[in-house]
């Protein structure tokens, strides 16, 4: 059982990278995740990775959820799980999602590039929310057992 | 004519050493240089001119948006859609890097897309680029060019590119920092714009027009036409009182036909009356028509189906020009062929319409009212708010949320008005906050909502709002819950049918 003393099914940070103000799809996803019982922790539109990972620390958050729209993820999520190691929060959850690089790419590829990036989890603009709160609920519960 | 003063010369220039000295690129711009330079410019190059002739000619021009990081490529790209995209009128779509005063970052951006050989950034980097590669880029085309973003301070922005040969400049200090930023401040946006609008007005009184186009769609997402309205008359007036003369105001498709065609004409009306009542005259405006702003269905056939929908709604508005979307705008930045085909597509649809029109009706004489009233009600608390001066009172209406802009992620915008589609799919206001529209409007807006529940079996709420933002990237206009809403959803259809 989780040991972290909330009953949520886990705390989130969440947010949209970079310079990019895509402002709607986030504040659906906080009203989409709250409504699904995870306690979020929503810092809006462009948001640093530092903003990201200071977040996650003060609150002690069980994952990440990075938003990109713009196109320019790739560069504003470079180094992002890098970061996470040296802060101190190597086994983070991270997920990002959105369109993520410019231009129509095959999503296989995009998936690639990220997770070698060090995110655990990549989604595409159209991705089914129930599915991510479902993997995320699962992961979440995954990280807590095995760290406990 | 309170908070419209023009700004003083001597600040404006004082003000320019600064803005020429933030970054290195600056130093190119010699302002006598850059009028001689725009002198030279062929008329037939000439945004302003293009926009008078379209509204003499009743012609709706194209024009699509497309900027990438590189000059070369960029200059490709703009030529590729002015022969095989046949488009009227070019732009150059900003990086979002620039839109933040990021030149560092953007110029990393340029120098990885140069190492990847393709563009990483989501637009053209104009201010690293500079002066000179502007002109090679505003040279190299036969069409105008316009300069399109969404950045707060286009302060260093709007000088580079005025003396880069470009004629028109997007944007305004509410519809370019409300919806574009997060944390700056209304006011400063406001005295960033005054300085981008005195620019254009020191080139007109030079004997340069320089066309003005505050960006009408703002989120692009179920904005009410009162709202963008609002802002467009607003930033009309901030634009005028610096001395631009030509102007361009905007607004994005909502998807229901009538209510468009209403937005565009009462939007022109409603702007020719406050700027002559506040003593403007000597100004040419035209309007401008955004297909939809939302988001777009992943399947390119579908997608195209939304872009004619768009071009039908502008045809019959009569708007002068039209925004054009390509059928990759679920995935981001298209490609040139991709952006060509949605200019082709429109080119063919606005052809098939010319000889049409809207036949009048007593539903686009109600919707036409419906938004008069609500604009003058909000504009009127704007300047009781100002006590007379349209700029307090405009920072005083965002702060109180008077004016309000649905799903911004600007901190300085209230965020409480929520917006919801009818059942004929005409958007709604289902919670007003603080802006105020009176009783009866209000009533009504309710009344429609409510009817559009009764037939899809719930209650008026978030559900509902949530469902129409993603309903035409899912094949629909009005965001129908997933079960049980066959049936019941086409006998009231019949029915409102007959009784017409």
């Amino acid at each position: 059982m989780s040991s972290s003393g909330n009953t949520s099914k886990g705390k989130i940070v969440l947010g949209v990278i970079g310079y990019d103000c895509h402002s709607v799809g986030n504040k659906i996803l906080e009203v989409f995740f709250n409504e699904k019982g995870f306690q979020v922790i929503n810092l809006g539109v462009m948001v640093s990775q530092d903003e990201f990972i200071d977040a996650a620390i003060e609150t002690a958050a069980d994952a990440i959820l990075v938003s990109s729209l713009y196109g320019h993820g790739l560069i504003d999520c470079q180094g992002f799980r890098d970061r996470c190691v040296e802060r101190g929060i190597e086994d983070i959850i991270l997920y990002v999602g959105g369109n993520l690089v410019v231009g129509k790419t095959p999503f296989s590829e995009v998936e690639e590039k990220f997770k070698r990036m060090g995110f655990d989890r990549v989604f595409p603009p159209d991705v089914d929310l129930e599915e991510v709160a479902r993997l995320l609920e699962q992961d979440i519960h995954a990280r807590r057992n095995g760290k406990h | 004519m309170k908070g419209l003063e023009r700004i003083r010369k001597a600040e404006f220039l004082q003000e320019r050493e600064t803005v020429l000295t933030s970054w290195p690129t600056g130093k190119e711009v010699d302002l006598r240089e850059a009028i001689t330079y725009q002198k030279k410019i062929p008329e037939s190059k000439r945004f302003s001119l293009a926009m008078e002739e379209a509204k003499k000619t009743r012609t709706l021009l194209t024009q699509p948006r497309a900027g990438v990081a590189l000059p070369e490529e960029h200059i490709r790209l703009l030529k590729y859609l002015e022969t095989e995209g046949e488009a009227d009128l070019l732009p150059t779509t900003i990086d979002a890097y620039t839109r933040q005063n990021r030149y560092t970052e953007a110029q990393e951006g340029i120098e990885k897309s140069l190492a990847a050989g393709k563009s990483l950034l989501n637009g053209f980097p104009a201010v690293n680029h500079g002066v000179k590669v502007c002109r090679q880029v505003t040279e190299a085309v036969a069409r105008p060019v316009q300069v399109r973003h969404g950045t707060p301070d286009a302060r260093l922005l709007a000088e580079i590119t005025l003396a880069g040969g470009f004629t028109s400049f997007e944007g305004g200090g509410i519809s370019y920092n409300i919806p574009y930023a997060k944390k700056v401040p209304l006011e400063q946006s406001l005295k960033y714009w005054k300085y981008v609008d005195a620019l254009v007005g020191y080139y007109e009184e030079e004997g340069v027009r320089i066309n003005r186009e505050p960006f009408g769609p703002l989120t692009g997402t179920l904005v009410p036409p009162c709202i963008s309205h609002v802002v467009g008359i607003l930033e009309g007036l901030f634009a005028l009182a610096q001395g631009v003369k030509s102007i361009t105001l905007g607004y994005g498709q909502g998807g229901n036909l009538i209510q468009d065609v209403a937005a565009v004409r009462t939007l022109r009306q409603l702007a020719e009356e406050y700027f002559t009542s506040e003593g403007f005259t000597d100004y040419h405006l035209t309007i401008v028509f955004h297909q939809w702003m939302g988001g777009f269905p992943e399947d390119e056939a579908k997608a195209f189906a939304v872009i004619g929908w768009g071009t039908v709604a502008a045809v019959f508005s009569g708007a002068e020009k039209v925004i054009v979307k390509s059928p990759h705008e679920a995935f981001g930045i298209p490609t040139k062929e991709a952006n060509a085909e949605g200019l082709r597509a429109t080119r063919q649809l606005i052809h098939m319409l010319t000889d049409q029109s809207m036949p009048e009706s007593a539903e686009l004489a109600r919707e036409s009212e419906l938004i008069r009233e609500e604009v003058k009600a909000i504009l009127d608390r704007v300047w009781n708010l100002g006590e007379g001066n349209w700029e307090t009172g405009t920072i005083r209406a965002f702060q109180s949320g008077v004016l309000d802009v649905p799903f911004a992620p600007s901190l300085f915008n209230l965020g409480k008005i929520l917006p919801a589609r009818d059942n004929d799919g005409y958007i709604r206001i289902l919670q007003p906050g603080n802006v105020p529209l009176g009783k009866k409007i209000l009533d009504y807006h309710r009344e429609r909502l409510e009817e559009r529940a009764k037939v899809e079996g719930r209650p008026v709420n978030f559900q509902m709002v949530t469902d129409d933002i993603y309903a035409i990237s899912k094949g629909h206009l009005v965001g129908r819950p997933r079960s049980n809403l066959g049936p019941k959803f086409r006998a009231h259809r019949e029915v409102k049918e007959r009784s017409v």
